[in-house]
């Protein structure tokens, strides 16, 4: 059976349906068997008429990245559609609207721009929709349909993926897009003289388990309903939002419960307070209400009280770009704020990897009485895969704080020097555990103490707790790692991990000895398995989504070496491409 | 208007792309368009049939032609019709193009008869990139056909399937070579040429009916021949590509009429290469050129025409075509030495 790996791109202006399409394909793919990753870019404003993209790679195998061309543009606006035509493969299919309400002026058409070896098909999206229900808004359907009619898709599962979308919605809004996909549909076979080689034609994938059609915020929130998640504060900031609007709904049915604050200073104090009154408690935000948190961090790390932060990040500095993905908070997660502050921080790899991320920030900010930063991004966040059911966290996840015993009582120390830096934690309430708390240097009852020995011992405290962290966390991907020796090691981080992967497997496959190495735990970070790899490479690439190369400074610091790096800021995720072609130029 | 003359080519072939460059050597800053309704980017169509034998990759059907810079070049993109009063071109796709000048080289496509009309559904016509694309896979795996006319491509193409060990059955027709009949002696003598081949040849016979049958097709004879193939095939010659001018004011009878200068009745419409009947002054009538560097040397002459030179056209490359061991004078007005050509 041939393999299938196609890219969809859905061009549009918002409200014309666009991310619906892309959701609907991607369900009825998942459905199919296929591997589905799919991708929505989207204007920052709220309301207006901006371009919107939906992204969709289908696979009948494993799949890494979300492909950085796309085989398919289906342009249901024109104006928006022609700048996307520049991540239309060199033979890409565009499927455009043949029959517009009005006549396009000069070049005002994507068909007047397709290149040549791009195969183009004119549908009249806009009079079947018409046809379909009355108005436009069916465009959307009708290119689906006229999608499947070519691809040999079959039509009736895929007219079953559109009932379930809109199952919510009235009949007649389930007939307009059903009626609308069987018009794009039926017009085409008539109509449309195949000749690209696209096809779905008796491809058959094993019926699939059940899967999760989720991206990394859905994600995120449901694994923190799963960790028992307490309390939540936060302050909507795009593209962590939609972690809060779910829980704000789910957390109060779970005995939780969600705040709202007035800005994200009042979000983590709210946080560190719950944390300190021994609930579990958690906040998301974006790179600039991360910096307003930077404060109360140091607190956390400081007076020992568990907190747990989700930074999906944005293109930055400031409020920057707040739809489009970058990874350009990693200084300020693992080295910003004040004083020697260890915190513990995690970067997940791909969407999967968020639910796991998120029940290990809320296990070992609780076991360690720290802060834990979860290091998202605007891709992480937003992008959709279809995943297995992820297995719920055993019951070691979801009570770890280590509490104080009766001999402890005799003399509590809150902040008592032990030899992994974890000191017994008494609730406040809990008899006989009463002690003081502050953001200021203190001794082993957390009485203000700024002596020179008190500072250094409990800076030692502090950082103690890092020897153990690192054999909780998940050890370091490395890819061949039975062999010896690599021309090229690419060390990666966070969402570009996925990209690296699929690079050095390609790479492998044109006789590159190649491997990869991420981590999902930044800081502390497993160095010595870093400088283990990096012994074995001949050279080093750093791929990363920032422009000053965050984590390959902080790389090179520890490997002592100098290292490739790769780095784009253009607002879309990683792609192997990109990757791959520098691994050929080394 | 735009503020730089705008010429516009429709066409991508090898008359198109050479008026294009000649148009951009003559005039800098001029905007110059490309129209063709192919996806394809500027391609040796003569090399489709070694393509589909598999003696030449794909990328090697690709003309590498330096020549066109700066020209907007939209393939996939039909024009509709043309307004010459206002200059415009209509797109399928619902864009107007405005234009100062244009040149016509649309070219051709696969010529249906009338005959065929009963069973045109069944025939399979590989005259273009797209059809080549669309049947090679068919082609290869294909073991007996039914070739239906024999002009040029035909040949080659019979050719091409011998030297594959497909089976083939040619039915040859005095039309295929149009616009130019072939005698009955040149029928016998190409058929006689042919049984080297030891293949079926079929004259003076028609087709009188296909039918699909599990796949296949069985295409019966007036003269009670039947016969069982996996593909039929249909070369009988090519008919400009001209329906968006018919309406326009241009004046049309089977190609688009163009004086010895490559100039239509319409100011500033030029027309080149397979889809124009070209006036010819020695007698008195039109005639159509055939071959790629006669399209060449069109494209060229109407450029510069169309910029103001005053440039007669003349006939190139080959005059006489053998066709099968017979040879056939296009240029039959000529008074051209034989062994010079060929």
């Amino acid at each position: 059976m041939k393999d299938i790996n196609i890219v969809i791109e859905i061009c549009g202006s918002a409200g014309e349906g666009t991310i619906s399409a892309g959701e609907i394909t991607s369900r009825f793919m998942s459905s199919q068997g296929f591997e589905i990753m799919s991708f929505d870019s989207y204007p920052a404003e709220i309301r207006g008429f901006g371009k919107c993209v939906a992204h969709t790679r289908i696979s009948s195998r494993q799949i890494y990245s979300p492909g950085k061309l796309a085989d398919v543009l289906i342009a249901l606006n024109d104006k928006h559609a022609i700048s996307q035509l520049s991540t239309l493969k060199e033979n890409g299919i565009l499927i455009y609207d043949s029959q517009p309400a009005r006549p396009h002026k000069e070049d005002e058409s994507v068909a007047g721009w397709a290149k040549p070896g791009m195969i183009s098909y004119g549908i009249p999206l806009n009079m079947l929709a018409h046809k379909a229900s009355g108005n436009a808004r069916g465009m959307n359907m009708v290119a689906l349909g006229a999608l499947a009619a070519l691809f040999y898709v079959d039509k009736s599962p895929f007219t079953d993926s559109i009932k379930t979308r809109y199952a919510k919605k009235k009949q007649i809004v389930i007939d307009s897009n059903v009626n609308s996909f069987l018009e794009g549909y039926n017009w085409t076979k008539e109509n449309i003289k195949k000749i690209d080689p696209h096809s779905f034609k008796d491809i058959t994938l094993p019926k699939p388990k059940e899967k999760l059609i989720i991206n990394g915020n859905q994600l995120v929130a449901r694994a923190a309903l799963d960790a028992d998640l307490s309390f939540y504060a936060g302050y909507p900031i795009t593209p962590a939002t939609k972690i809060m609007e779910i829980l704000s709904r789910e957390l109060p049915k779970h005995g939780g419960v969600l705040l709202q604050t007035e800005d994200e200073i009042s979000a983590i104090g709210a946080v560190i307070g719950a944390g300190f009154g021994g609930k579990r408690a958690m906040t998301a935000t974006s790179g600039p209400g991360f910096a307003l948190m930077t404060e109360f961090t140091g607190l956390s790390v400081m007076a020992e009280v568990p907190a747990v932060i989700i930074n999906s990040q944005r293109a930055g500095p400031s409020t920057g770009i707040p739809t489009k993905t970058e990874q350009s908070d990693f200084n300020s997660a693992v080295l910003g704020g004040t004083g020697d502050c260890p915190r513990i921080v995690l970067a997940p790899a791909d969407t999967k990897s968020c639910y796991e991320a998120t029940v290990l920030a809320l296990y070992l900010a609780e076991k360690y009485q720290t802060l834990v930063v979860v290091l998202l991004d605007f891709f992480l966040s937003n992008s959709i895969r279809n995943i297995n059911i992820p297995e719920k966290p055993s019951s070691e996840y979801l009570d770890a704080n280590i509490a104080p015993d009766k001999n402890d009582f005799k003399d509590y120390q809150r902040y008592k020097i032990t030899k992994n830096g974890i000191s017994p934690r008494a609730i406040p309430g809990t008899p006989g555990g009463m002690f003081f708390s502050t953001g200021l240097e203190h001794d082993a009852y957390g009485r203000p103490n700024y002596s020179e020995a008190g500072h250094t011992a409990m800076t030692q405290k502090r950082f103690a707790k890092f020897n153990t962290v690192l054999t909780e966390a998940p050890a370091p991907e490395i890819s061949a790692n039975d062999r010896d020796e690599f021309d090229i090691g690419v060390i990666s981080w966070g969402s570009s991990a996925g990209a690296a992967h699929e690079a050095v497997m390609s790479a492998q496959k044109e006789g590159i000895n190649a491997s990869s190495f991420s981590s999902m735990m930044l800081s502390p970070f497993p160095e010595k398995a870093l400088i283990d790899f990096s012994d074995k490479c001949k050279k080093i690439l750093i791929p990363e989504l920032n422009f000053s190369g965050q984590f390959a400074g902080f790389a090179t610091r520890i490997l002592k070496r100098s290292v490739e790096r790769l780095n784009f800021i253009t607002g879309r995720p990683m792609a192997s491409e990109d990757i791959l072609q520098k691994m050929r130029e080394m | 208007m735009p503020e730089n003359d705008h010429y516009v080519i429709i066409g991508n072939g090898p008359a198109g792309n050479h008026a294009a460059a000649t148009l951009r050597q003559k005039d800098k800053d001029a905007k110059i368009t490309i129209i063709s309704d192919e996806c394809v980017p500027y391609y040796y169509k003569p090399r489709l049939t070694d393509f589909i034998a598999g003696e030449i990759a794909k990328e090697d059907l690709m003309v590498n032609f330096q020549d066109v810079k700066d020209i907007r070049i939209r393939c996939g993109q039909a024009v509709k019709r043309i307004d010459p009063d206002s200059k415009l071109l209509f797109l399928q796709h619902m864009e107007k193009i405005e234009f100062s000048k244009l040149i016509i080289a649309s070219g051709s496509r696969a010529r249906v008869l009338p005959t065929m009309s009963g069973y045109a559904d069944h025939l399979k016509f590989v005259t273009s990139y797209t059809d080549v694309m669309e049947y090679k896979e068919e082609i290869r795996k294909a073991e007996n056909f039914f070739i239906f006319g024999g002009d040029l491509v035909g040949f080659k193409f019979f050719k091409m399937l011998n030297s594959m060990d497909k089976t083939v059955t040619i039915m040859i027709d005095p039309d295929a070579f149009w616009p130019y009949r072939l005698t009955r002696d040149m029928l016998e003598q190409i058929s006689e040429n042919l049984l080297k081949f030891n293949t079926e040849i079929i004259v003076k016979d028609e087709v009188l009916s296909i039918d699909r049958q599990n796949g296949s097709y069985r295409v019966k004879t007036r003269k009670g021949i039947e016969k069982n193939v996996d593909m039929v095939l249909s070369f009988n010659g090519l008919n400009p590509n001209i329906e968006f001018a018919k309406g326009s004011g241009i004046d049309i009878d089977y190609g688009i009429l163009v004086d010895e200068y490559l100039k239509t009745n319409v100011d500033g419409i030029y027309a080149c290469g397979s889809c124009a009947q070209i006036y010819n002054q020695a007698i008195k009538s039109y005639t159509t050129s055939i071959g790629w560097p006669n399209a060449v040397v069109q494209g060229e002459v109407a450029a510069l025409n169309l910029l103001g030179d005053h440039k007669i056209i003349e006939s190139v490359g080959q005059k006489y075509f053998d066709l099968e061991g017979v040879k056939i004078k296009t240029t039959w007005w000529e008074d051209i030495n034989e062994d010079n050509d060929a």
